[in-house]
């Protein structure tokens, strides 16, 4: 629908860079995937590099809008958009953060659960992608938000379970307790972020009727 | 699409001596709507207790919920199926049997359990995907 109304060469230059900033979302949450896999705290640092990288992108998206890209009513919508995609990669990096000071392992059933949430992060962040895609072309944004609600609705229920898990584990000391409750804070807090930005497409998307 | 790629892996269970209400208290903590009910000895076999078990079979009569035992409305033998059974195949069995969930298993061992929401939950992210091509 965008590429039918504004298909001039700075809106394009904002949508390629929209994608990419997505794209870039999803690598960030693969490779945090895969660090929590391997229990890796040097492949963790591809999170903030990639995270640089999004701040980049983001930045570049916003200065291309206020060149003049789209018109001004549109702009709110696409900055607001970008930003909460932004916030993604802000909550994953914290995420990536807080593993650094995790313990050598962690019991067998959290971590189990950590990484079943980064998986499903990883799979929201690729839906966010085909969500955003969708605006361009036929297909049912409606189809695409209601997948990423459903892997919202599945993180919810690992986490239900995770934090009842938490609770009975023993701590020895303030600073382990509050690592941990704060990475799994992060971890969890990632989906709801991108639900929220599924939902700015959607406004996005009725904007533009 | 094959069952074990949406099942669930995590399987709560209660003994069949337990009361209905420690199987209520379970499912409401949990967030769940069914229990595997273990077998009472060796010559036994798992079973599985829903809501709606609960609801027709002990609230509907009136039954008192703390002498009743999780054994006497229990539906047993499990309808298992194997892990590598096309989801597809689940449904048709669900349909069948007039259930909505379906165990998996390899052998005596229980794998996971499928139910209606989650065939219907990935039957919707599957189609979202595809028409992307992803």
């Amino acid at each position: 629908m965008l590429k039918n109304v504004f298909g001039g060469s700075t809106e394009q230059k904002v949508i390629d860079d929209i994608r990419k900033h997505i794209h870039t979302l999803s690598s960030a949450a693969d490779c945090f995937k895969k660090g929590l896999e391997e229990w890796d705290k040097d492949q963790m640092y591809c999170v903030s590099d990639l995270e640089r990288e999004g701040d980049s992108i983001r930045r570049e998206i916003i200065s291309t809008i206020y060149e003049g890209a789209f018109l001004p009513f549109l702009r709110t919508n696409i900055c607001r958009y970008v930003e909460i995609v932004d916030e993604a990669f802000d909550v994953l990096k914290d995420a990536a953060f807080e593993f650094n000071y995790l313990g050598p392992e962690l019991e067998e059933e959290i971590r189990e659960d950590c990484i079943r949430i980064a998986g499903i992060n990883k799979e929201m962040c690729e839906m966010l992608a085909i969500a955003f895609d969708t605006l361009f072309n036929k297909g049912d944004l409606r189809e695409k938000t209601l997948a990423i609600r459903i892997y919202e609705k599945k993180v919810d229920d690992i986490k239900f379970e995770l934090i009842s898990k938490l609770r009975k584990k023993e701590v020895k000391d303030f600073w382990e307790g509050r690592i941990l409750s704060d990475f799994i804070a992060y971890l969890t807090h990632i989906s709801d972020v991108i639900e929220d930005a599924s939902d700015y497409l959607h406004i996005m998307n009725l904007s533009m009727r | 699409m094959k069952v074990d790629e949406i099942m669930t892996k995590k399987l709560e269970t209660i003994e069949a001596n337990a009361s209905i209400y420690d199987a209520i208290e379970r499912m409401i903590d949990k967030r769940i709507r069914s229990l595997l009910v273990k077998p009472r000895d060796e010559n036994d076999v798992y079973g599985v207790i829903t809501v709606r078990d609960i609801v027709f079979k002990v609230l509907a009569k009136n039954l008192n919920l703390n002498t009743t035992k999780v054994g006497e409305i229990t539906s047993k033998p499990l309808v298992c199926i194997d892990k590598g059974v096309d989801v597809e195949y689940a449904v048709n069995l669900m349909t069948k049997f007039n259930i909505t969930r379906v165990f998996i298993c390899d052998g005596k061992e229980i794998m996971g359990i499928i139910s209606l929401l989650d065939v219907m939950s990935s039957e919707l992210i599957k189609r979202a995907r595809e028409e992307h091509g992803a």
